[in-house]
Parts: structure tokens; sequence; C-alpha cells
């Protein structure tokens, strides 16, 4: 796999067609395994995506006592082997992200599995083939890179410069454009 | 003859026993691209497969879009015709159903004469269905009583373009320029809910540091986003528009040299719009002087600008105004008819383009020729095959047609892709004139609040049950395949209007056996047009990633970008608009001292008949709810999840209640897309703009009243 899943939050709009898109993956069984929230939507509609990020070493596995997760040569973490789960749900209070869920109905946990069959291929999983607004994305390495700089950059533009006031918002400190 | 489309090099999924089958959505405007997976073994739908290289959306879906195979196979539809027997609906045979349709049809013009029969047609089907209606109306039924849904959805943006350019085509410039645009004015349209996959050119926009501004009462998940949210008050368009034309003209922003070249109207535009200072339309919108003025400067110094607008600004009894001014905004900037510039409409049903150039408005004809001009009446009957002298005359519009029912007029109706027992404003009076009918019959897949009040309903397929073509919201002519077979007893659309044409004698004049003789027959008909379509064919849309019209023959290469040159008025300017403010047609009183407004969510489609049938979206947003600040559930005393009831002059109702602080404080917002006891439009005013007759779903007068748990209203 020579591609990599890019988040930004700012972009997510809510629709939640990850959601619906996640249950279409062939593996799924028709069940989702990523979330989208509000962060407040009192005070605003600004909503996120989140998603397992398939830790190098991940404590979902980590805690099993089954050794029944397991992570593919390139590094995609996989739900609980069927076999071998045994439903002690240790694994979905491991995840300091709380990602992986659990079916009480089938005793066994499931969780984001990359769409493996398409993205070990290449194929972007179903969540970022159809986020509308870019907010998830599959990607190469490179083009991660380069839209990291210009995230930076992009606060250069004129109309979006930072104040005095704001700067570090924009700016990481080690930059020192706004230094005096 | 190979369903499965893809460009070279391009990677999709493909699974050992499935055929993909290369399609579009089935719902709004911008006809995302899609493949359908289907077993080859079993021929049923398996699910969908992202269309990555469909130029316009890159194989990106919304939830609706995901979902949209469910409605294919779902336990809902509609098997058998059905006969409503006293007072209750029966299955029955196809041949009974066509014959109950004879006999009323033929009873009721024999008594009443031909436009005793009506027609009420929509625009969330093909091109062929749509052409067809009209010819069916006209040549079969030979009623002027036809009208469409698109009264309801399109038909402001259309009065406005057709006013100002002369000719009505949603999108000046092709979607795919928006990513080089510098800024975008966006007015009335929750972009990121309605047509979710625009957002991706955007934010493409916005990374080579392009504007956003956002006019809208509620910061929506597109005015989130934006440089500048003009949240001015619902109905309050023309002055907001009008006060930016003041701005722009006297900061110096005018492209003189175009508005010279190609506008009239200037200098009545320019006096007009003196009187809107900062200040004073500051107070007509509600909006503060300084983000109107901020708002001027990001526009004005754009260098290419797009200026869109939809639902928000138009469905209002100045909805054609509206578009009108705000079209004048980008005409003022000399921006329309080139690269990565323009206006643009927002289409909300799936060929809310299409279907309104083909002849189902009341006054229109194949074309977007006009059924008064004696030429098109001649070229038009003859295509048909009728005598020039047997063309109805002009009819009435969507709304309209239930005041004629009400007084008489129109006997019976027959709906086809249509739920104007949602969709229309002040439903009560709808449900009432549809019950006064002495016959309806419904076309539907699913049984909708429509189809309830029907005596004979007839399965109709779903999208990906037949062949076409839609127009996308750019103006694209697009193709949709069939999947699978008709399901159940199932016909498509044109084939029931085929077998209804042969019971009531008249099957020569629909000697089609596929779609595609009636895409031929209806490109001669275009021919010579302002649609011109003359120069698509089926072939040319595989190739050419769809063909933009006008189109007027088979080695044009089509129009992406509109007005180039001139426009398609009879001196070839656009007409500058001067419009003076005027209030809605129903302003806050001491009764009701709220405005109310409508709208949608991401999870359904318009009168929700579909949607509201999926699980997943269902499971979203269930039930509608009334969204509000909590400066002003406060004042009612009203707290987060409570339920109240909203009453404006025309009815009431109860929902949930949604606080939230990204909303304007003097306004309720409730969605629209269910029916009966939860459908808004018992509430919404029913006064239409004077040109598109467009009714104002977006601003009526209300008041609220929090209810108390022992009366004890819940949806649960």
């Amino acid at each position: 796999m020579n591609k990599i899943m890019y988040l930004e939050f700012e972009r997510c709009i809510g629709c939640r067609a990850c959601l619906a898109a996640c249950r279409e993956c062939g593996d799924h069984e028709g069940t989702e395994r990523n979330y989208v929230d509000y962060v407040d939507f009192m005070e605003s509609r600004q909503t996120f995506p989140m998603m397992c990020m398939h830790c190098k070493d991940p404590a979902c596995a980590r805690v099993c006592p089954a050794n029944a997760i397991q992570i593919t040569e390139e590094g995609v973490v996989l739900s609980a082997s069927e076999e071998k789960c045994i439903g002690c749900r240790n694994c979905t209070f491991g995840c300091p992200f709380g990602i992986p869920k659990f079916d009480f109905d089938q005793n066994k946990m499931y969780k984001c599995d990359m769409c493996y069959d398409r993205s070990k291929h290449d194929i972007a999983p179903m969540c970022a083939s159809v986020c509308p607004s870019d907010a998830i994305r599959f990607i190469d390495y490179d083009e991660m890179q380069t839209l990291r700089r210009r995230r930076t950059q992009l606060n250069l533009v004129e109309g979006r410069k930072p104040s005095e006031q704001d700067k570090w918002q924009y700016v990481p400190e080690f930059f020192g454009v706004y230094t005096d | 003859m190979s369903d499965y489309v893809v460009k070279e090099g391009t990677k999709n999924l493909q699974r050992a026993g499935e055929k993909l089958i290369t399609t579009h959505c089935s719902y709004c405007g911008m006809q995302c691209g899609m493949h359908i997976r289907v077993s080859e073994k079993t021929g049923k739908i398996k699910g969908v497969e992202p269309r990555y290289d469909w130029p316009v959306t890159l194989g990106k879906l919304c939830p609706k879009g995901v979902t949209a195979y469910q409605q294919i196979d779902h336990p809902d539809r509609i098997k058998r015709p059905l006969i409503k027997k006293n007072g209750a609906f029966v299955e029955s045979s196809w041949e009974e159903a066509l014959h109950v349709i004879k006999d009323n049809v033929t009873r009721l013009q024999q008594e009443s004469g031909p436009d005793a029969m009506s027609v009420f047609g929509g625009v969330s089907m093909t091109n062929e269905k749509c052409y067809l209606v009209g010819k069916y109306a006209r040549a079969v039924l030979g009623t002027r009583f036809i009208d469409y849904n698109g009264r309801f959805c399109m038909s402001s943006a259309a009065g406005g373009f057709l006013k100002t350019f002369g000719m009505d085509r949603g999108s000046t410039l092709p979607w795919t320029e928006l990513e080089h645009s510098d800024c975008f004015l966006m007015a009335g349209s929750n972009t990121a809910e309605c047509h979710p996959t625009s957002i991706q050119m955007f934010w493409k926009a916005r990374d080579r540091g392009a504007s956003m501004i956002v006019i809208d009462p509620r910061e929506t998940p597109t005015a989130r986003i934006a440089d500048v949210h003009l949240d001015l008050l619902p109905g309050t368009d023309s002055a907001l528009a009008n006060g930016l034309l003041h701005l722009i003209i006297k900061e110096g922003y005018v492209d003189e040299a175009y508005v010279e070249e190609r506008c009239a109207n200037f200098e009545e535009l320019k006096a007009q719009t003196a009187l809107f200072t900062p200040a004073y339309t500051s107070k007509i919108t509600g909006v503060s002087e300084e983000k109107i003025i901020r708002a001027a400067h990001l526009y004005g110094r754009a260098q290419k600008s797009v200026v869109m607008f939809a639902r928000g600004a138009e469905q209002q009894s100045k909805g054609v105004d509206n578009v009108t001014l705000y079209s004048a905004l980008a005409l003022l900037r000399g921006q329309i008819g080139k690269f990565a510039s323009g206006v643009a409409t927002f289409t909300g049903q799936g060929n809310g383009q299409g279907g309104r150039e083909h002849g189902q408005k009341s006054d229109l004809l194949p074309g977007y020729r006009k059924i008064t001009d004696p030429e098109a009446v001649k070229h038009i009957s003859g295509v048909w095959g009728i005598e020039p002298e047997a063309m109805p005359k002009p009819g009435v519009s969507a709304f309209e047609m239930f005041d004629e029912i009400q007084n008489g007029a129109i006997r019976g109706m027959h709906v086809i892709c249509s739920n104007p027992a949602v969709s229309a404003p002040n439903v009560e009076y709808v449900w009432d004139s549809l019950k006064k009918l002495d016959f309806l019959v419904v076309n539907d897949f699913f049984l909708s609040e429509t189809a309830e009040f029907a005596d004979v309903v007839l399965p109709a397929v779903s999208w990906a049950e037949d062949e076409g073509t839609t127009t996308n919201l750019e103006g694209r002519v697009i193709r949709i395949r069939k999947a699978v077979e008709p399901l159940h007893e199932s016909k498509p659309d044109w084939q029931i209007l085929k077998e209804i044409a042969q019971v009531l004698g008249k099957g020569y004049l629909f000697p089609y056996e596929k779609a595609e003789d009636i895409f031929n027959e209806f490109r001669l008909a275009t021919k010579g047009g302002k649609a011109d379509y003359y120069g698509i064919t089926y072939e040319r849309i595989d190739r050419e990633n769809g063909v933009f019209w006008p189109c007027p023959s088979l080695d044009h290469p089509g129009t992406p970008t509109v007005f180039k040159g001139r426009f398609e008025t009879p001196d070839g300017k656009a007409v500058l608009p001067s419009v003076p403010w005027q209030e809605p047609g129903e302003v806050p009183s001491e009764e009701f001292p709220l405005r109310l407004t409508t709208g949608r969510v991401v999870y359904h489609y318009l009168s929700g008949n579909q949607t509201r049938r999926i699980d997943f979206l269902r499971d979203q947003c269930p039930y509608p709810y009334v969204e509000m600040h909590p400066a002003l559930a406060s004042r009612y005393g009203i707290q987060d999840k409570e339920m109240a009831e909203i009453t404006t002059p025309r009815s009431s109702m109860t929902v949930e209640v949604k606080l939230t602080k990204a909303t304007r404080e003097d306004i309720l917002f409730i969605p629209y897309h269910w029916g009966k006891e939860l459908s808004v439009n018992k509430l919404t005013n029913a006064c239409l703009d004077p040109t598109s007759r467009m009714p104002e779903f977006k601003v009526c007068a209300a008041k609220i009243r929090r209810i108390t748990k022992k009366e004890g209203v819940s949806h649960e």
C-alpha cells in the first residue's frame, strides 16, 4: 500500500456520507465503523470525522487476551478474527480514541479495516472515496507533505493574514515568519 | 454494448461474479457519477461503486447518493396497479387499470371538454419522459392544463435568467472550472447539505486563496466556512443585493467597458441602487454595515468570480427579482461568458434543467419554445404529427391548478413523478383540492402522500430500471443506464403513457419501442429552439463525458460556457434590473411576531417519499424539528429537545426544538421533507411570484408556543 489516509477536520460538512459508504464495503456486513460528531451543536455546526488511526503499536491489539486482532504487513489493524474473538470487549476499553465497536448479538468486536479489500490494491477506502468535501482523503505520502506545506503557505494569502493577537493559531512557533 | 464506462488507468474494485453499470445518482441536479453493482448470476442489485473518473464529481457522493440503490429493490415498492375500491386500494391488472383510466378520462372530457383533465408532471425523471409528458398532455389528452413541480423549484431562476439573459441555462459555466475561480458569492444555498459534492470545488479554489461570501439567515455548514457570512433576515435578498450593487458602483468596481458593450439599463440600475446605502441596507436586512462593506470589497476585487444562488433566494414572491439582482452583480463585474466566472443556480431536482426545457411547463413547448409563438406551434405539431390548430393554449402554473380544481375547471388529474401533497405550499388547501377531484391517477414507485388520494396508482420504475438522459445543473446532457429489468409489474413512465395513449385511441402518436426512440424524436423537436439538443446522441454522451446544450448539429462541440459573445435577448445585451424594495408577502405582526423559513437537510430529498424509506437516512433524521436560537427560545421558556407548537395564519404543527447559536435570533427554521401532520408546508404561504408563479416557501409570519409535558405530544 503506497497511500495514506489524510484527514482535515475543518473541511467536514457533517453529511455522514462516510458512514453510509462504510456500510457499503464488502467486508463490513452493512455496519459502519467510523464516526462523525458535532464539536458542540449549540455553538456551531462544525463536525468532524473520526476513524481508526491504525496505530503502530495498537492498544486494542495489545490488550486482546485472545490475540484476535491482526495487523497486516501494510500496518492495517483488522477487526478481531471471528474464530478467535472471545467477546471480552477489552479492545473497546483499551483504545484511547474509542474506535472499536461491539456487536452484542454476535458477541464480537468490529472496527475500521481501511476497506482492506480496496486499499490493498491502492483503491481508496469507501469513506475517502465518497467524502464530498475532501475532509477524508487517500493520497500519496508526497502529496500529503505538499498539502501540509500549503496549509501554512495559505495563511500568508492576503485576507487571511493572522493578526498580532492570533498569529500562533496560524503559524507554528518555529516557523519564525512573524517574529519581531 | 458495454454498460461499464471507465477511463484508462482508473481503478475500481471489481468483485467476482458482479458487473458494474455506469450511471448517475437519482437525486439532485449534481447528478453525481456512480457505478451500480449488479450480480451477474441473479441480476440483483448489490450496491454502489464510486465513479472516480466522472469529471464533475470525481467519485464523491453524499449519503443520499451512497444509499440511492436501496430504493430499487425496496419492500415498499408498488408491485401492481392499485385501484381504489370502497376507499381502499386493491391490487389489479394493468388491463383493468387502463380500462378504468379510459372510462373516466373519456367521461370527464365528454362532460366538461378536454381541459377537464390535467397533468401534473415532475422533473426527477429523464428528458425522454419529461418530453413525453408534455406530448401526452397536449396531443393525447388535448388539455391546456399541464404544469410541473419545477414551479416549486427552478421557476424563479428560469424567470430571472430569461429576463436578464434571454436564455435559461442554470449555469453559464461548467462546474469543472469552479476550482479556478477567485471568489464565490452564494445566496440562499446551503450547498454543503443540498449539493454536497460541489463543496470539493470550493475547497480547491480556497486552497488557492479564493474567498467565499455566503448569504443565508442561518450559519449553515456552508456559511460556516465563508469569509463573510451575511446573515440576512429571510425575504430581504433584494435589498441586500441592491446594497451590494450600490457599493460595487460607488467603489469603482464596475467593468465599464463590459457594461457599456454588453448590458442595457445601467443608468436605471444606478439610480435605483443609489438609495441602498450600507446604513439603509443594514436597516432592512439586519446585516451589519461592516459585513456588507467587507463583502462588497471582497467580491469587487476578485478577478474571476461566480455568483451562485438557490431556493433560499428563489422561493420568494420576489424570486425573479432576486435572481436578476444577483445576476447583475456578475454583469457589473463583467464576469459572464468568461473562464471560471459567471452565474449559476443550484438545480434542485435531478433533471430540473432538462425537464423544464421540454414542454412540461404550462406555456412552453420542447426546446424552450413559447406555446404562444405560432412558428413554434407549427414546428412541434409537425414533429408530433398533429394539426397546429389542435395544439392547446397556455394553461396555468402548478399551484394555480389547485385553484382550477376548486372552481371546477379541472375535474381529473394525472400526477407523474411528483408529490404535491407534501411539496406544495399551504398543503391543507392542496389536500382539499385533491379530494375534490373526480378522478386522480398517480404514477409512482412508492405510495406517496399524493398517491394516497388517487383513484388509480400505476407502478412506475425507479431510475435504475430504464435508459435515458438527464441534463445536470451545468447544462450537461448525460446518460442514465438500466441496471435491472423493471421489477414486479412496474413499467417505465414512457411506456405507461404509451399504453394510455393506445387505449385512448392515440397510440399512433407514440410509436416508441425504447427510450432512445423518444430521444431521437425529441432531438428533432428541440432543433432550432433555444435549448437545442439536435447534435447530442447517446453515443456522443459516452464518448465526450456528456454534451452541453445548445448543440445544434452533430459536429457541434456543445457549449460549456454560454454568452461568450452575446446574450440571447433580441439586441444581444443583458438587461440590468432596477428593482425597488418590497416586503415579502407576509410580514410579522403582533399576533405572529416571528419569521418562519423552511429548507432541507442533507439526508432527505424533496418530499422525502424516497429517502424516508431508506434506513440509514431515516435513522439520521427521522422527524422534522424547529431550529432556533437559544436567546429566542429563552423568551418563550423553551428548552432544547422540548416540543413546541408553531402556528401561522394557515395552520399549526408540533415539532421538537433544536437549539443552536448558529442562526439568527429572530427566525424559526423547519425542514420540509415530511407529509401529513409532519408537513411544514401546512404553514407556508402560497403567495406567488408575479412572473415565475413560485410560491413563497422561504418566509412567512409565525408564532411559537411551548408544549407542556401534560399536553403529551411526542413523536415517540
